[in-house]
């Protein structure tokens, strides 16, 4: 391998291969201000010949400088870095803190055989990044830092420590969680995660249709009054179709590309998943750190059975919340999800329901967009020459997909506590359920806005440190969900609690407690 | 799970010069809004219904400042045990939060410049979560200081990384 041996203090550097790498990046970078540089130079026609070697000569230097400055060793206690030429910056991070390894790899490092490492370190978001280390030399660092992280926490021995393969790494059973199924394929065109990026390029697309030489006011009129006159409907069948066929090919390549060789597997207390077609990506989070996890089924998904599954970790970053399975079927989606939580039925358990009362109100809520866009049809009839029937059909168009999306709301809408668990269903379109820690909460929030107040129902909120950083648990009536933060939090909430609604804590007057139970 | 399960209110009430900090705090606004409105309906034309809208805003901010400050004066209250955080805060809605003091991870005291005039002061106890920080709003600012420093030495105390 090219991996240079470490110095006598245990410094290593990043591979060799690097320089081939980081000049290339900066030269690209570059390109466009030398482009400029020379034709303006070329045009005064002083253009001086010593220039060019220098122009090519500094982005390469400047690119190697990261391969030169970069040194990183593992001391007994902690991980240490240093980077830079004239402010020397030194980065250290106590083993017992790092919270996940992450290797990375693009097309043109895995052509070169490397891979970039990102440390994740706790509580601050900051990760600790070295690119690029050749693959094998990555893998033993990941194993070595997770391994150590492991013995940091434990009685540490007193060793020396250099990159050399650790002793303590002996091999342990590797649990495979999940692995892919290109069955699952038949998902891909259900999940519209990827529509926002297709989207996106529409719209960078269309700043550019303003310049199209063919696509002035006449032309569109006339090629609509063709259309209008001859074919609408081949027309728009044939845009659909098309549309539908695109959509399915962007949304299968993307799936292949993203998932290529999935592999989900649990080794030494750390759950790993790799990745990718042409980048991969290898993801490693401590056990300890996943304090839940959520499963999400987005209306497409659940018409064909499909669902996602996201861990939620504290100290990882980027919010906590790691997908850690395709689109699949949502059985495996919720088997693999037990498996994790290390218990059964937190996923698939019935919840218990909020009753009649929190059912209204989402039909109350639900109809507020049929209020407000009946009102806007209502006055459009009075203001323009509209036909009657408008407001009509938009009162019992909206009218009607608000009532069947406050039924789904409310069938969704549920909480339950297992053993370890604290479970919140929500959702309309799509159908939640999160399965917290019940150690992983650290607090509680009970809100009751005005509304609320006069049914007696609550917002409950499990504060976290880790993935959204809080489980809602919506319209749950207040005496329910006082018991329900007491049950899932035995001895914290009971010091503030009283038992006889009728007692001097509760008269506080129209708005003191007391106003708020004996409806629910 | 037991039903029935109320929550008392925490044991101590906010300091009663809050309600003046409240009421000049919203009065400042409404005194701000009057000069506004009365600008707009001497010196530019306008229908005369848009009046009475301004009227009734105005009157509707009026009982704002009459009303909010001794309502909110009844509903925030505060509680610190050896074990927790407890307060209760709203005055048309409402929220309560409990916060383990095992868990916490800063303590602050803010103090704004219309807040000094009354000699109060507000503590911000914040946890690893970002959904949970509370705030204890309008403290006497000798008892925050109490306070702060009484939760500082529990929460030293306390060990690992509160996450």
């Amino acid at each position: 391998m090219t991996q240079a041996a470490p110095d006598e203090e245990g410094w290593q550097k990043l591979d060799v291969r690097m320089l081939l790498l980081d000049p290339v990046k900066t030269l690209a970078q570059f390109f466009i201000p030398l482009l400029i540089g020379l034709i303006g130079l070329r045009n005064t026609g002083t253009w001086p010949l010593w220039a060019l070697p220098l122009a090519i000569l500094a982005p390469i230097t400047l690119g190697s400088l990261p391969w030169l400055t970069t040194r990183y060793r593992i001391t007994t206690t902690q991980f240490q870095m240093r980077t830079g030429l004239l402010n020397k910056k030194q980065l250290t991070a106590p083993l017992d803190r790092i919270r996940s390894v992450d290797l990375e790899a693009t097309v043109l490092h895995r052509l070169l055989g490397l891979s970039k490492v990102e440390i994740g370190t706790g509580v601050d978001d900051t990760r600790i990044t070295l690119d690029s280390l050749s693959v094998p030399q990555a893998d033993e660092l990941r194993g070595v830092l997770l391994a150590r992280r492991a013995a940091a926490t434990t009685p540490v021995e007193a060793r020396p420590a250099t990159g050399q393969p650790a002793p303590e790494r002996a091999p342990e059973p590797v649990e495979v969680l999940a692995r892919i199924d290109w069955s699952w394929l038949r998902f891909a065109p259900f999940s519209l995660s990827r529509l926002a990026v297709v989207a996106g390029a529409i719209g960078v697309l269309s700043q550019f249709g303003d310049d199209l030489p063919f696509l002035n006011r006449d032309n569109l009129e006339h090629t609509w009054e063709w259309v209008a006159h001859f074919a609408l409907a081949l027309v728009v069948v044939v845009a659909v179709v098309v549309g539908l066929v695109i959509w399915v090919l962007i949304s299968v390549t993307g799936y292949v590309v993203q998932w290529w060789n999935f592999l989900l597997v649990r080794e030494r207390g750390h759950v790993r998943l790799t990745a990718g077609l042409l980048t991969t990506r290898s993801t490693t989070v401590e056990d300890a750190r996943i304090r839940g996890v959520a499963l999400s089924e987005p209306v497409l998904l659940r018409l064909v059975g499909g669902g996602e599954l996201a861990t939620l970790a504290t100290g990882v970053g980027e919010g906590g919340v790691t997908t850690v399975l395709p689109p699949c079927p949502v059985e495996v989606a919720t088997g693999v999800g037990h498996t994790i939580l290390a218990e059964d039925g937190a996923l698939s358990a019935d919840l218990v329901a909020h009753g009649p009362i929190a059912r209204r109100r989402c039909h109350v809520r639900m109809q507020w967009p049929t209020l407000v866009l009946t009102v806007a049809a209502v006055a459009a009839v009075v203001a323009f020459s509209i036909p009657v029937w408008v407001p009509v059909l938009v009162a019992f168009g909206v009218g009607a997909l608000g009532v069947g999306s406050a039924e789904a709301e409310y069938a969704h809408l549920g909480h339950g506590l297992t053993a370890r668990y604290l479970v919140a269903g929500s959702g309309a379109w799509e159908r939640r359920r999160t399965a917290l820690e019940r150690e992983g909460v650290i607090g509680w929030v009970v809100q009751q806005s005005f509304f609320q107040r006069r049914r007696g129902l609550s917002t409950l909120v499990a504060t976290t440190a880790a993935g959204a950083e809080k489980v809602v648990v919506s319209d749950l009536a207040l005496d329910r969900a006082i018991a329900l933060a007491d049950a899932t939090t035995p001895g914290l909430v009971a010091p503030f609690l009283t038992r006889t609604p009728n007692g001097p804590a509760a008269g506080a007057g129209p708005f003191g407690s007391s106003s708020a139970v004996g409806q629910g | 799970m037991s039903i029935d399960a109320v929550l008392r209110e925490p044991a101590h009430q906010v300091s009663p010069r809050a309600v003046g900090y409240w009421r000049l705090g919203a009065g400042l606004l409404l005194a701000f809004w009057i000069v506004l409105a009365l600008v707009w309906v001497v010196a530019l034309p306008h229908p005369w219904w848009s009046v009475l809208i301004v009227v009734l805003v105005l009157g509707a901010a009026t009982a704002y400042v009459v009303v909010m400050p001794a309502l909110r004066f009844r509903i925030h209250r505060w509680e610190v045990t050896p074990l927790a955080v407890f307060t209760r805060s709203g005055w048309l809605s409402r929220e309560q939060r409990i916060a383990p003091l095992n868990r916490v991870q800063t303590v602050d005291a803010h103090q704004g410049a219309l807040m000094r005039l009354f000699r109060l002061s507000t503590i911000t106890v914040t946890t690893a979560s970002a959904a949970g920080p509370i705030r204890i709003d309008c403290l006497d600012e000798d008892v925050a200081a109490r306070v702060v420093a009484e939760l500082t030495e529990i929460t030293a105390a306390a060990e690992g990384d509160a996450t």
